[in-house]
């Protein structure tokens, strides 16, 4: 394997350590906030994994474009995640996604 | 100045165009003068009190958005050579334009819907329809997208509006929490729809679905560079992703929660739209991208994650539906087994070319018979005292014959009776399975479809055969022309696709996806 392959590799690696984290974090996590930040860690290791097989794939920047993508649309998710956050947090003076037991049949 | 485009983008962009003027619209009108307490004073929001016109003007947005599409099917994408400029983030063919019109027509139902919904419940907030608008923006560009560039931009439209939708009644704990639940569950599918496009990029170096499909084809040859096992733990998380969005077991937990937390008009809009843009990209995507025969073939690709999902969806949620005391819920769980019925049509994609138009067929009748479902239970409540549970409709066959009757017609169209619209839609479904001889999801699919009948056959008993318990709260119907406007319009739908399937249906046999 030529060495810019061993290097991506590796970027890969962190990623995947970084997605499963995230993905860990948003599962047993409780705190609704810990939950949005796992959210936000999946999205930056989709990230890394793009700009990283870009480096692969030399012919365009297609990776890096969509990672700029991500970015954008990343802000705006989180923008309407705190707003229902803080609503819930209003009625309940809580972020814990445990108290949210209204809806059961 | 190339024109096929802009004619190519129309419905979206005229969707898109009457969103932003309806947006001035709420924020530059006149603004309500404030009863009680505070009488006298002006209210200080500018789209209080105005969902008449709000209604009228979105539902018009949304209805031309549909009959734009209609145009452009006569007119013919094929005759457009330019706009295949766009591919491959935005695709326009007879597939893209059939979701148009569904998605504008459910989308339209809906804004009908809030706009008797909304005041009545004391709701009375403008941005509910610039919101709706722009989510059916965004779900028409999902159902057009051939990239996971476009795809997930779109998908990100779409949910953000739903995720305030669902939250419109700030001050109710249920409401947020519903709108909390399903911004988490529904952002974490996404980042795992994402994490599968990013690995099918690193695989094939391409994110739009036909190079995906062309880089997958040439594995096992020596030239290839592509990674096999990335290429499955890719189609792995693509498929959950996209499995949570349309709400199939065992990625439904959100669902119930969301759809009774929500105002009635939002559930509608969630239950009717985004499963159907969802439904589409998956065609698109399970086709287009993973179209390949080793891929698409039994054992060794996606047909037995998809099969499985749908019998858990099919079983789980007919055996909860039928335990539910609210109607709300029951109707949750069961857009969550329509589910299943519509994943047996995708199934079937993989041998037949019935498989795409069954699951648009489905799609439709599922469609206007949901709205209509909804829409009656809409139509049963009023301020203070919405219909929810069974008892609440008790007795409601002798008091409001006509709300009883519209309410009927739906559920026998959802249970898959005939001469209604959902007869046609699984027998379409379960023959398209037939052919590619599916007959296990069929028998499985039929036995469910029974199984569902049983508690949708209990709400007319309860409306036709009960009398309700003495001093209890009784249902009395709201009156709104817009709720009885967005009836009449499903009911219409209902039948002529139940008495005169056959246009509809060589409407979707034309709209069908070939395999790239």
């Amino acid at each position: 394997m030529s060495s810019l392959g061993y290097v991506i590799e590796q970027y890969i690696m962190l990623s995947g350590a970084l997605f499963t984290l995230g993905c860990i974090g948003f599962l047993v996590r409780r705190n609704v906030l810990v939950q949005l930040m796992s959210i936000e860690l999946m999205l930056n290791s989709v990230n890394l994994t793009l700009v990283a097989y870009n480096r692969m794939h030399t012919g365009d920047l297609n990776g890096q474009v969509f990672a700029f993508f991500i970015i954008a649309v990343a802000a705006a998710e989180v923008a309407v995640g705190l707003a229902i956050v803080l609503a819930f947090y209003r009625l309940k003076s809580s972020v814990q996604s445990d108290e949210a037991d209204q809806l059961r049949h | 100045m190339n024109f096929d485009i802009l004619l190519a983008v129309s419905p979206i962009l005229a969707v898109a165009i009457g969103g932003l003027l309806l947006m001035l619209a709420e924020a530059f009108g006149k603004p309500m003068v404030l009863t009680g307490p505070q009488a006298g004073l002006v209210s200080t929001d500018a789209g209080a009190g105005r969902s008449d016109e709000l209604a009228l003007g979105s539902a018009v947005i949304l209805f031309a958005g549909a009959l734009i599409s209609v145009a452009l099917w006569k007119v013919g994408p094929e005759s457009l050579p330019g706009a295949a400029a766009l591919a491959p983030y935005l695709i326009i063919d007879r597939f893209t334009l059939f979701f148009c019109f569904l998605l504008c027509l459910g989308g339209g139902l809906a804004s009908l819907l809030a706009g008797g919904y909304l005041p009545e419940h004391n709701l009375d907030r403008g941005e509910f329809f610039p919101l709706l608008v722009f989510s059916t923006v965004g779900a028409m560009a999902v159902a057009a997208s051939g990239d996971f560039l476009s795809f997930f931009v779109a998908l990100e439209t779409m949910s953000l509006g739903v995720y305030c939708m669902i939250g419109l009644r700030r001050g109710n704990l249920r409401a947020s929490e519903a709108s909390l639940k399903y911004f988490l569950l529904g952002s974490f599918a996404a980042a795992l729809t994402l994490m599968g496009g990013a690995l099918l990029y690193g695989a094939t170096g391409h994110t739009d679905f036909v190079g995906i499909g062309q880089g997958i084809a040439t594995i096992g040859k020596s030239t290839s560079a592509v990674n096999a096992p990335l290429v499955l733990v890719a189609v792995a998380l693509v498929i959950a992703g996209l499995a949570f969005k349309i709400s199939a077991v065992p990625f439904h937990m959100w669902t119930p929660d969301a759809y009774e937390g929500a105002p009635t008009p939002t559930t509608t809009y969630m239950s009717v739209a985004v499963k159907s843009a969802a439904f589409a990209v998956l065609l698109r995507i399970l086709v287009i991208g993973f179209g390949d025969p080793r891929l698409a073939s039994w054992g060794t690709g996606w047909p037995t994650i998809v099969a499985w999902l749908s019998v858990l969806s099919m079983i789980v949620a007919n055996v909860i539906a039928g335990r539910q005391e609210s109607v709300k819920r029951m109707l949750a769980y069961s857009s969550i087994a329509h589910a299943g019925y519509t994943l047996i049509g995708v199934v079937a994609t993989m041998h037949s070319g019935q498989g795409t138009p069954s699951v648009l067929f489905y799609l439709l009748t599922y469609t206007v018979s949901t709205v209509g479902a909804f829409g009656a239970l809409i139509l049963c409540g009023r301020r203070g005292a919405e219909a929810v549970s069974y008892e609440d409709l008790a007795g409601l066959g002798k008091r409001h014959p006509a709300a009883a009757l519209a309410f009927s017609l739906f559920l026998l169209s959802l249970a898959g009776v005939p001469p209604t619209a959902g007869f046609f839609g699984k027998l379409y479904v379960f023959s398209a399975a037939v052919d590619s001889q599916l007959n296990v999801l069929v028998v499985i699919g039929l036995l469910n479809s029974v199984i569902g009948a049983y508690y949708y056959l209990r709400v007319m008993v309860y409306m036709y055969m009960r009398e309700p318990e003495p001093g209890a709260p009784l249902a009395t119907p709201m009156r709104s022309g817009f709720v009885v406007a967005a009836l009449i319009v499903a009911a219409v739908f209902v039948l002529v696709c139940g008495i005169l399937p056959n246009t509809s249906l060589d409407v979707a046999a034309a709209a069908g996806l070939s395999h790239g």
